[in-house]
């Protein structure tokens, strides 16, 4: 049972995303809004270990974040809107937010 | 397919807005919401007490309608209201209370209606954070 | 069938009133004989840490209210192991029966449930 997972928070100030990485399954995703999608900042390391994840792992960032922020989504990351982020949510088993 | 939303951030937090953005798309997506369900500072997203800049979005404003014109089934857990202080007539006036700040469509129950939702919604999504 | 549901607690005790309000969506779901797990992950073991005193800070004994899960019905506990050792409680005695969990154990257990709260 795939779990889209949803970090909100800034991986710079918080280990969501740390915690997240540790116990994704091989077939889950991981969908970045608000802060979290910081962690697609060039040249840093939380966007190194996001690029380290297994290919099996899709990768969502929202749109609005990002533009809201001047960040580019790097060729692992899908852009998604609401609507897309609805489908994803019915894609999965089961959608588990880091709340 | 049916959905529960849940949310845990006040309306001063960016995820209140995102959650009602999804709730949006997800009927505008043909879905059903089978419940909304605020716990935590949640609970701050209904109150009718906040008053916003007029320049400035106006979340609890925008999340009461969106439910009322919607006719979605709203729920605050009572406990997490009560100590923030997100009261209706008969709760303030239970606790002798001088405001309330919670009114229609809103209801408030307990935990029991969280996990009724989660078992009859085919998913259960959460929001909160920044 | 009753849809199952794994609670992901996350956070430290004396930090607000998250940790009790991650504890009372367990209880009533137990309380509604509901297939629910809890989890402590993260800060969340310091819930666990044995010999606290709460009354220091004028709180509940939070303690107490997870000895009631099992009574709830509630008996899947499970903690990370790598959270427990991070914190300096990898080899500590603590005031919860748990199964502690290493990494791909977690994976499996959150595969197993239908729904999860992480909070």
């Amino acid at each position: 049972m795939a779990t889209l997972h949803i970090l909100s928070h800034s991986p710079f100030t918080d280990s969501r995303l740390a915690s997240c990485l540790r116990l994704l399954g091989a077939g889950d995703a991981l969908l970045l809004t608000g802060d979290a999608v910081y962690a697609l900042q060039p040249g840093t390391t939380n966007l190194q270990a996001l690029q380290l994840m297994p290919a099996s792992v899709a990768l969502y960032a929202l749109d609005e974040d990002l533009a809201a922020r001047a960040l580019q989504a790097p060729e692992r990351a899908q852009v998604v809107d609401y609507p897309e982020f609805v489908e994803l949510c019915t894609r999965y088993a089961k959608v588990n937010s880091w709340l | 397919m049916k959905f529960a939303i849940a949310l845990f951030a006040a309306p001063h937090q960016p995820a209140s807005r995102r959650a009602l953005r999804f709730a949006q798309a997800t009927l505008a997506g043909g879905h059903e919401i089978v419940r909304l369900f605020f716990y935590q500072d949640g609970v701050h997203s209904a109150s009718s007490n906040v008053v916003s800049p007029q320049d400035e979005l106006d979340l609890p404003r925008e999340w009461r309608e969106f439910v009322t014109a919607n006719g979605l089934d709203s729920v605050l857990c009572i406990a997490a209201a009560l100590r923030r202080g997100v009261l209706n007539a008969e709760e303030a006036q239970r606790y002798a209370r001088s405001a309330a700040n919670l009114e229609a469509p809103w209801e408030l129950s307990g935990l029991g209606q969280l996990h009724e939702a989660a078992q009859q919604a085919d998913r259960l999504v959460c929001f909160g954070g920044q | 069938m009753s849809k199952s549901l794994l609670i992901i607690s996350r956070q430290a005790p004396w930090s607000g009133p998250g940790a009790r309000e991650a504890l009372d969506i367990a209880l009533a779901g137990g309380a509604f004989d509901l297939p629910i797990g809890m989890l402590f992950l993260d800060d969340g073991v310091f819930q666990l840490s044995a010999g606290q005193q709460p009354g220091q800070l004028q709180q509940k004994n939070l303690g107490a209210n997870l000895q009631a899960l099992p009574m709830f019905g509630v008996e899947e506990l499970y903690a990370s192991q790598r959270s427990l050792s991070e914190r300096g409680l990898g080899d500590s005695e603590l005031n919860l029966a748990v199964q502690r969990l290493d990494d791909s154990e977690l994976t499996a257990l959150l595969e197993r449930y239908d729904q999860v709260i992480t909070l």
